[in-house]
């Protein structure tokens, strides 16, 4: 019994190391001082990241990345919480087809969806213009997200807090922004953070409905690594993952970390 | 506001009206006219035709090239399957049973690839794979290979790296399962008799098989729609149906038959899904 205990302990962090490596060398191959991709390092140097931050198209791609994820956070968050608030308070029948529209984004295979939209924004005129479907697409993916948490942090608290500001005579509006929102602040910063981070790592959405020069970081970063092989990409790549951790770490000490990927 | 559109019973379908619109506008309207874009003509200066025509499942299945892409893509999706499953159930069980600190530990790591762009962790894995990566590096600096061996360019590469990008959508569903169970029950197994393994494969694991549906299928349908990591593990070498799709759409601008492969490859994996829903329920009911 104890032995199959420690068997399994072992295997656990073989599966642990199988998971963080991947990551963990993208990590060490940046700091590379070397003019290929070696690992372990030849020596540590910071090359590869001033090369970087003296490209024009990753900077460029970076900034775009930014836009298009604060835009898509901004628009998803308002309308995941209306649907959220939707869901929990009020849907009476149909509620789960409700949800289960809601979260059709992301059971969804994401090429599916892109081609889909890609199609029909090539069918109503629009076409790649203006990035318009690509923030529909984003708005799309990242949207499950936003609901999903929002809706665990309305389950956590009693309507009838609403119901007597109400009846204290606070309209809605007045009763949601100082009663609700404040409740489901940290479900609200969870959900918005995981929409930004997914929205600033997809691949799928924005390869096909990507408008011409509007590539975002993830599409430069897989341009670039089909033809080259330089530590710069890792440098590239260390960056997102910093800024992912960052913002991770920063809505952990805001509000606590809750995932609600499901 | 007045108080009349205070008590309007339409107020909370404002709510939900943007979701809706979102949804039924640029989500299931699209999904349709997939279909509808696979039955049109091809043509050769636009990406389709007016008329209306089956050519692109005729081409799908006079080529060998693409039914032997589809049946790879589902080997590679049935493996990726496999592999998260046993990999991912352990891990679930011992996440489960952990002390507090190392659960949180444990958690946080099979949630990071979550946090790691798809394009990034495949990139991790052609510079662990690859001919000059740091295994076969390793392996041929410590003399125990001759020449490198054939980690990438192939289904293997491609199974290693689905695995790990997928795993995290495996082991959630079985943690949620396994936290499902009263530990009460496993005593009460224990205390009639049953030895540990009888308690895991009678008690355990039937209550557990919900979650490891789940995560089955969600493996299953992300592996065998997946783009990024094949492209970058695969190289020109391999392609999945997702690779031929987007090509289809991309470099030969031909949607009628892009869609039609996207949509045999959406059926089939369908079909899978069924089988595999029909097939868990015999055996353990």
């Amino acid at each position: 019994m104890r032995a199959s205990r420690a068997l399994l302990g072992l295997f656990c962090l073989l599966i642990c190391a199988y998971l963080l490596a991947p990551i963990l060398v993208v990590v060490g191959a940046s700091f590379n001082a070397g003019a290929f991709l070696t690992f372990p390092p030849r020596g540590l140097s910071l090359r590869w990241f001033a090369a970087f931050l003296n490209n024009q198209v990753f900077i460029d791609a970076i900034v775009h990345s930014l836009w298009l994820a604060l835009a898509a956070t901004a628009i998803s968050g308002v309308i995941g919480v209306a649907a959220a608030l939707y869901y929990a308070r009020f849907a009476a029948r149909g509620k789960e087809a409700v949800r289960v529209a809601i979260l059709l984004p992301l059971l969804l295979p994401e090429v599916l969806t892109a081609m889909a939209l890609l199609f029909f924004f090539y069918a109503i005129g629009v076409g790649t213009r203006l990035g318009l479907g690509m923030i529909v697409g984003h708005v799309l993916i990242t949207l499950p997200f936003v609901f999903l948490n929002v809706v665990t942090a309305l389950h956590g608290f009693d309507a009838n807090w609403d119901l007597a500001a109400r009846s204290l005579g606070a309209n809605p509006w007045t009763s949601f922004r100082r009663i609700t929102l404040p409740l489901i602040k940290p479900g609200v910063i969870n959900g918005c953070l995981f929409a930004f981070i997914i929205s600033f790592d997809t691949f799928g959405i924005s390869y096909l409905l990507k408008d011409v020069g509007g590539a975002t970081l993830p599409l430069q970063l897989f341009d670039y690594l089909r033809f080259n092989f330089t530590p710069e990409a890792a440098a590239v790549s260390t960056m997102s993952i910093g800024m992912a951790l960052i913002v991770v770490v920063a809505t952990e000490k805001l509000v606590g970390l809750k995932i609600e990927r499901f | 506001m007045t108080a009349h559109t205070m008590r309007s019973p339409s107020r909370p379908l404002l709510l939900i009206a943007p979701a809706a619109v979102l949804i039924g506008v640029f989500l299931i309207l699209p999904y349709l006219n997939i279909v509808v874009m696979s039955l049109r003509e091809p043509a050769t200066t636009t990406p389709y035709g007016s008329g209306f025509s089956t050519a692109g499942y005729a081409k799908f299945f006079a080529d060998f090239y693409y039914v032997g892409a589809l049946l790879q893509t589902l080997w590679i999706g049935l493996l990726s399957t496999l592999v998260c499953f046993v990999l991912g159930f352990p891990l679930a069980m011992q996440i489960v049973r952990a002390t507090s600190r190392w659960r949180a530990l444990l958690y946080g790591i099979v949630l990071s690839p979550l946090l790691v762009g798809i394009v990034v962790r495949s990139y991790g894995w052609t510079i662990l794979l690859g001919n000059n990566g740091v295994i076969n590096r390793a392996l041929l600096d410590l003399g125990l290979m001759q020449t490198p061996l054939p980690l990438m360019y192939n289904s293997f590469g491609i199974v290693v790296a689905l695995s790990h990008v997928f795993l995290p959508f495996m082991v959630l569903p079985i943690m949620g399962a396994l936290q499902a169970i009263d530990p009460a029950l496993e005593d009460a197994a224990r205390s009639l008799g049953a030895s540990p393994r009888r308690v895991f494969r009678r008690v355990v694991l039937p209550l557990a098989l919900p979650g490891i549906q789940s995560g089955a299928i969600l493996v299953f349908v992300l592996a065998v729609s997946a783009y990024v990591t094949p492209v970058l593990i695969g190289g020109m070498r391999i392609k999945t149906m997702a690779v031929i799709v987007v090509e289809t759409l991309i470099d030969q601008f031909q949607w009628p038959l892009g869609s039609a492969l996207a949509l045999i490859l959406s059926a089939t994996a369908t079909l899978a899904v069924v089988l595999f829903m029909r097939l868990t329920r015999i055996r353990w009911k």
